[in-house]
């Protein structure tokens, strides 16, 4: 066997050993979902006495990131938790597998298990905050693969670098609040022409669609360079 | 990459591992023939696990050198991986797979050949085939160690590394892996940690002292007098002094 043959069938055994595990387990998808929902919901009340007069679709896009960004950290958290709570992770680095091929495994399985919980929480933030009569109404067809599209560029960001941290901190005391500290920060370059393009999309209007493919440039050029980081940088750190 | 172990199986020479100013190995030198049975003793904190951690590239030597079948565990180690198995005593499975699950994941990370019909031969020796289907973690001791052995053996490994693998085991669950260690016993080279003197002694063809990182003693069985060798033992854990 080759070894592009072997590093292929090593990263889908990876993927589809988490993806089996998870929908066995259901640890992050019910966590993560139900986390996403319930930050919905504290978001409702926080904007029950704002008045008619003020339009939630000016803060929709920093809503919906605020709750993703948080949720992704509960997955991440546990994304290799089943390797480190029983010891499998020795047997997985005892492989003859090149250890990027594990970083992009995790990652992949950990943007699937986001764009999941994405897909079905857009629906009912739509439902709570957009789907209102008079000027907060937004279509949802018209702007929806935008907003889709954020998203992926968005989840991919937050799965690569998050795996990589989660990597880091996972042989540490306090690995959440390790993750956190270092997450966020990492976070913020992404984190704002996410919100600027989301924006565009749900507000629309003059200069929305320059404004939309500025922020998604700059994702694009925010994941390749993660990525390739963390390729560079995953053997030491997982080995450490 | 170097042909099956015809030589020297393990050869280690000046091996240093420090964890700060602490030192876990101190020059540690020893060879071992391809075929051999290496017992290795010691007390507590000796450096028995991180001997076998560099030999199985799970950590790197701080200075000197470590070679299992001609590959170097720093320079060579993707190769030399896929040249030894692990039995531990964590067995090192997904609890929430089934056995034929964990034997199928760990058939692709190694990229074994028609995995299917090498698990059922697996399964069978372990006499777990009757249980492929259920999940690990339902699993006794015993039978997780016997499946923890056929996960070490998938890829038809040339060095088996055992890390206390009796630990924890009933004497009927002790007497089946005596009977599969013997069963494999003429195809592998083996290296074995344990804290029982009569049945490391018993198995092996080399023995290995270890003290504060040091080597007390390291010889053929052949030359070892089992009452010697144990007071010497007794002396090394009371003292812990090398």
């Amino acid at each position: 066997m080759t070894g592009a043959a072997l590093s292929w069938r090593q990263f889908k055994a990876i993927l589809r050993k988490d993806i089996v595990m998870e929908l066995r387990t259901k640890e992050m998808l019910t966590s993560m979902g139900l986390y996403t929902l319930l930050t919905m919901v504290i978001y409702q009340v926080a904007l029950s006495q704002t008045g008619s007069a003020f339009n939630v679709r000016l803060i929709a896009a920093g809503l919906l990131w605020l709750a993703f960004v948080f949720t992704s950290m509960l997955g991440l958290n546990r994304s290799l938790v089943h390797e480190k709570d029983q010891g499998v992770l020795d047997a997985l680095l005892l492989s003859p597998i090149d250890r990027p091929i594990i970083f992009f495994a995790k990652a992949v399985g950990n943007f699937v298990f986001l764009m999941v919980v994405e897909i079905i929480s857009l629906p009912v933030f739509w439902f709570l905050f957009l789907s209102g009569g008079g000027p907060a109404s937004v279509p949802i067809f018209t702007t929806l693969w935008q907003l889709l599209f954020a998203l992926v560029l968005g989840s991919i960001g937050i799965a690569g670098v998050g795996t990589l941290l989660a990597t880091m901190s996972v042989n540490t005391t306090g690995k959440d609040f390790v993750l956190a500290l270092l997450f966020i920060p990492l976070m913020y370059p992404l984190l704002l022409p996410a919100v600027s393009s989301s924006s565009a999309a749900i507000l629309g209007g003059m200069g929305a669609t320059q404004q939309f493919w500025q922020g998604i440039g700059i994702m694009a050029g925010y994941d390749v360079l993660m990525l390739l980081a963390a390729y560079a940088l995953y053997e030491f750190i997982i080995g450490a | 990459m170097a042909d099956v172990c015809s030589g020297n199986a393990v050869e280690v020479q000046g091996l240093v591992r420090a964890f700060g100013a602490r030192k876990a190995l101190d020059r540690v030198d020893l060879t071992l023939p391809a075929g051999a049975f290496l017992s290795i003793f010691g007390p507590n904190g000796a450096g028995k696990t991180t001997l076998v951690k560099v030999l199985t590239t799970l950590t790197s030597p701080s200075k000197g050198t470590a070679k299992i079948c001609g590959l170097d565990v720093v320079k060579d180690a993707v190769d030399l991986r896929s040249r030894i198995g692990l039995i531990s005593h964590n067995p090192l499975l997904y609890p929430d797979l089934t056995a034929e699950e964990n034997l199928e994941f760990f058939a692709d990370m190694y990229g074994v050949i028609d995995p299917k019909q090498r698990i059922r031969e697996l399964l069978a020796s372990v006499e777990l085939d009757h249980r492929r289907l259920d999940p690990v973690r339902t699993f006794s001791r015993g039978m997780l160690q016997r499946l923890s052995i056929a996960r070490a053996l998938l890829h038809r490994p040339d060095v088996v590394f055992l890390d206390e693998p009796y630990s924890g085991l009933d004497p009927h669950a002790m007497d089946i892996l005596d009977s599969l260690i013997a069963q494999i016993r003429e195809q592998h080279t083996f290296v074995m940690v344990s804290h029982d003197l009569a049945k490391g002694l018993e198995l092996c063809s080399h023995a290995l002292i270890l003290a504060k990182g040091k080597v007390v003693l390291f010889e053929p069985r052949e030359r070892i007098d089992p009452e010697e060798f144990a007071a010497l033992y007794r002396a090394t854990v009371g003292s812990g002094v090398a």
